[in-house]
């Protein structure tokens, strides 16, 4: 793993620094049947890491592939730092800078590396200046990287022997090699497998916290996005339903499908009376006064209580080990998620009360 | 495209597997062993023959060298022209087609694999019709003021015909091989600085090169090994000096045959280094690459090289044919009768061909695939061996064979020599499906099929033989339509007066009867195209 003193010295001999990046009313159309982007805008801080959440379709990949350079928009304006990368418009006001010049380092979700090329090859790829002999390596920044990603004396060994692991973090080394001042991620841990997913997942989220560049990933995840994203923007159809850091997404949602999508909701109808939304599990406080008196409300599993007594019957449990996930069956037939932590895990078919216990909730109108 | 399938064979082979540890239904009889064995021995044994008889002559052998250096310098100049020629005209037409947003890219896709379907023989004469006074190519060019003097004949022309009918060998496996490749390869190259052009040749480039250099290896082996098209341009390579000489002069024909198998071995062994770094083909290619746009001129000179390509190795030989087919029939000159019998003989010579090179090899691919040994291992490599080594090699290695053997001479011009001919050609072809169709039928399979039927029969009746037949099939379809056009070796090895399609049509060309070999070659062309079409291209498609 990875240690803080370590870090620190990458990033000062590195001499990472992030910049803004700022996307305005992109357009990117395509033929029939793949993902377009309408109208699209996005600020990133410089140094901040913003995920683009959302479910596969959703055109996350063409935004990041927009930013990169490597799909050409059909209207809007990209600009990275101050300098305008890309700009629709006249002839002589219009931009295109190749994905070449951008100074922006891209890690994609196989890897992308060259088999054919050692490691040490593999990260002095983008070297430029000093080496232009073909496939040169410069040992000083290839050893600090290594150092960084934590794979020291692998330089020598060609891609094909590495774990997919090591794979993704030797493209990591090598996308931050040429000092880019934004690094895009493209689902850089959904080629792993489950366990090594979060190990990696949590190595990589160590080093993009210290090294200061502006970071922009693309996830189906949840989990990922709010581990390693400042904020996260929830896109669906071409378009961001909602950007912010991943507590607002998960307390207050914009809707109910952001709701959803960014972790296990129940969704239950209700009654507004005297701002208090009277559901089967009995009145829960509400966020915002809604218009009429019919809304839908959204509560998160681990905000419900079982406790002995009546009301409601255990249909299902999973036990997770730090915490049991049960399926309740109330009286009127509906079905809600508890997650418990404390208890010994009860067994289906025991009678439990169950009552509300978490912070005001989201509350939507209803049809 | 037959030939590819064999190159993985050419390349991979190997000696020894890894020892596998003894299970149950593993063990292997003496039966089997033999069989193998027997095998090994029927495909090594033309080289072999050829270098042992080499070695006898001695100091008689030093004249025919100083004679024979002069076809083996031509041969090897043919063989490294058209192997570099296919490999650069392959490569391109491979990636406009693939990588670009060529009009109409995928039509371009199937109709560059067709010219693989002419025999160099066929082709060759195509050409020579076509340029003759009368043919479909002559008037057109007198027009420009560049009527043909003279046959077309010497190096220029056979490295022009042997190209455009090769390529393909080229073109179908970087095609194939390109359009796997990950996107990102190429794209993480731009992020790092390249631009398009750079990003091709340092990223995606050493990805196509085991692919061009196998492809260009078999472009070499069946230039060198060329008998049909040089003998028609009258070009003097190795192979037509060796047919030259079979009648007369059996010291020559083992010096140049020794010759012709040295290059062949030392090509193959040379492509057989292995070279590190190739990414194995992914199974999910990810995102799809976007199509290089091709602006203006760029799209105008592409569709114009790639119509120029398809002109050259389709269109102009095949209306060539047409041409002179067409003005036998309407003349009344073609007696179709004529046709029956050489069509009725290949087509039975095939499929006994077929069948019995199929039945023969499946225990020789059980044992490659399921317990592979030393003796395997040497009888694959023996089977891959016969496909690299020239027809007429193998035609006159068996014919001299079974003439100054003791006991074998009623083998000579007998159907059993012929048919061991083209099995020793063409084995490798069927022994490779045939390991697709052994493991087709994997373990847990097996495995299970012995828990569930105990009737040994049975089981290989409900379960075995259903699971390998679609492998046994495209096995037997791959000699079966080898053996439609093979040439050489029906020359060489067919009994008296047994006639195929392929030496009917070789006949009429040199007696100069060019309706009826118009006639007679279209109809061989319909039939190997309709069997590569059922063969290959859907095989590939699935």
């Amino acid at each position: 793993m990875v240690g803080d003193v370590m870090i620190g010295r990458a990033r000062a001999s590195l001499g990472l620094s992030g910049a803004p990046v700022k996307v305005s009313q992109i357009t990117v159309a395509y033929q029939p049947g793949v993902p377009t982007l309408q109208d699209l805008s996005l600020s990133v801080a410089a140094g901040e890491s913003v995920a683009l959440l959302g479910p596969s379709g959703c055109g996350k990949t063409t935004l990041l592939r927009a930013i990169a350079g490597l799909e050409r928009p059909a209207g809007g304006e990209i600009l990275i730092g101050d300098t305008p990368v890309y700009r629709h418009g006249a002839a002589a006001s219009k931009k295109w800078v190749g994905p070449e010049s951008r100074n922006v380092g891209m890690v994609f979700q196989d890897g992308g590396l060259f088999p054919h090329l050692t490691v040490a090859q593999n990260i002095s790829f983008g070297v430029v200046g000093r080496f232009r002999r073909r496939n040169s390596v410069d040992h000083e920044v290839v050893n600090e990287l290594l150092r960084l990603v934590d794979l020291e004396g692998y330089g020598h060994r060609l891609p094909g022997t590495l774990s997919g692991g090591q794979q993704q973090r030797v493209a990591l080394a090598r996308a931050l090699a040429p000092r880019p001042q934004v690094l895009l991620l493209d689902e850089p841990f959904s080629a792993l497998d489950t366990t090594l997913r979060a190990q990696v997942r949590s190595e990589v989220a160590h080093i993009l916290r210290e090294i200061g560049v502006t970071v922009i990933f693309v996830t189906h995840d949840q989990d990922e996005a709010f581990v390693l994203g400042d904020r996260v923007a929830v896109m669906e159809h071409g378009r961001i339903t909602q950007i912010g850091t991943p507590d607002q997404l998960y307390r207050s949602p914009r809707n109910l499908a952001v709701g959803a999508f960014v972790g296990e909701a129940n969704i239950l109808g209700a009654r507004i009376v005297d701002g208090l939304a009277e559901t089967v599990l009995g009145p829960i406080p509400i966020l915002a006064p809604i218009d009429g008196d019919r809304a839908d409300i959204l509560v998160r599993p681990e905000a419900l209580h079982m406790h002995a007594g009546e009301g409601a019957v255990i249909e299902y449990v999973e036990y997770y080990g730090h915490d049991t996930r049960y399926d309740l069956r109330l009286p009127d037939g509906t079905i809600v998620i508890v997650r418990d932590a404390h208890d010994v895990p009860r067994s289906v078919g025991e009678t439990v009360g169950v009552k509300f216990v978490g912070s005001p909730v989201m509350a939507w109108p209803a049809d | 495209m037959d030939g590819y399938v064999a190159t993985d064979r050419v390349l991979t082979a190997t000696a020894s597997g890894p020892p596998n540890s003894r299970r149950v239904g593993d063990d292997q009889n003496l039966v089997s062993r033999v069989w193998i064995a027997a095998i090994g021995g029927v495909f090594s044994l033309p080289p072999l023959f050829v270098l042992f008889r080499a070695a006898l002559l001695g100091g008689e052998s030093l004249d025919e060298v100083t004679g024979a250096l002069g076809p083996l310098w031509r041969t090897i100049q043919l063989g490294a022209l058209v192997a570099i020629t296919t490999a650069v005209l392959g490569s391109v037409m491979a990636w406009l087609v693939v990588r670009t947003d060529l009009p109409g890219r995928r039509i371009w896709h199937t109709l560059l694999s067709l010219p693989i379907v002419l025999p160099s023989f066929i082709g060759a004469a195509a050409y020579a019709a076509a340029l003759a006074p009368n043919g479909v190519l002559y008037g057109p060019l007198d027009l420009v003021g560049l009527a043909p003097q003279g046959r077309l004949a010497g190096m220029g022309a056979a490295w022009f015909v042997l190209t455009v009918f090769t390529f393909p060998y080229v073109f179908l496996p970087v095609a194939a091989r390109l359009s796997v490749l990950p996107a990102s390869l190429e794209e993480s190259a731009r992020m790092l600085g390249r631009n398009g052009p750079q990003a091709f040749r340092e990223a995606v480039l050493p990805q196509l090169r085991p692919a061009i250099r196998s492809g260009a290896l078999i472009v070499f082996l069946y230039t060198i090994s060329d008998y049909g098209a040089v003998q028609l341009l009258r070009f003097d390579t190795l192979t037509r000096k060796i047919f030259s000489a079979r009648l007369a002069d059996r010291a020559a024909f083992y010096v140049l045959a020794t010759m012709l198998v040295i290059l062949t071995f030392v090509a193959v062994a040379a492509q057989r280094r292995r070279v590190p770094g190739t990414m194995e083909t992914p199974e999910n290619p990810g995102v799809a690459q976007p199509p290089i746009k091709l602006s203006g001129w760029r799209r105008i000179a592409a569709l114009a090289v790639v119509a120029a390509t398809l002109t050259a190795a389709l269109l102009a030989p095949v209306a060539s044919l047409v041409v002179w087919a067409w003005r036998g029939v309407a003349d009344g000159r073609v007696d179709y009768a004529e046709l029956i019998g050489p069509l009725v003989n290949t087509a039975t010579i095939g499929l006994i061909t077929a069948a019995v090179v199929v039945t023969v090899l499946v225990p020789l691919a059980l044992s490659t695939v399921r317990r592979s040994d030393g003796l395997a291992g040497a009888a694959s490599i023996a089977v891959t061996a016969g496909y690299a080594a020239p027809g007429v090699v193998i035609a006159l290695a068996l014919s001299f064979w079974v003439r100054s053997v003791p006991g074998f001479f009623w083998l000579y011009l007998s159907f059993p020599l012929l048919l061991a001919g083209y099995a020793i050609q063409f084995g490798a072809l069927a022994l490779g499906s045939a390991e697709d169709a052994v493991r087709a039928v994997p373990r847990s399979v097996r495995e299970s099929a012995r828990l569930l039927e105990p009737d040994r029969n049975r089981r290989i009746a409900l379960i075995h033989f259903p699971l390998m037949r679609p492998g046994l099939v495209s096995g037997g379809g791959l000699v079966l339509l080898s053996v439609v056009k093979e040439l050489p070796i029906t020359l060489l090895l067919a009994p008296l007066g047994f006639n195929t399609m392929a030496t009917r049509i070789w006949a009429k060309f040199e007696e100069g009867y060019a309706a009826d070999a118009g006639v007679f070659a279209l109809v061989l062309l319909l039939v190997s195209g309709v069997l590569t079409w059922l063969l290959v291209l859907r095989a590939m498609d699935s």
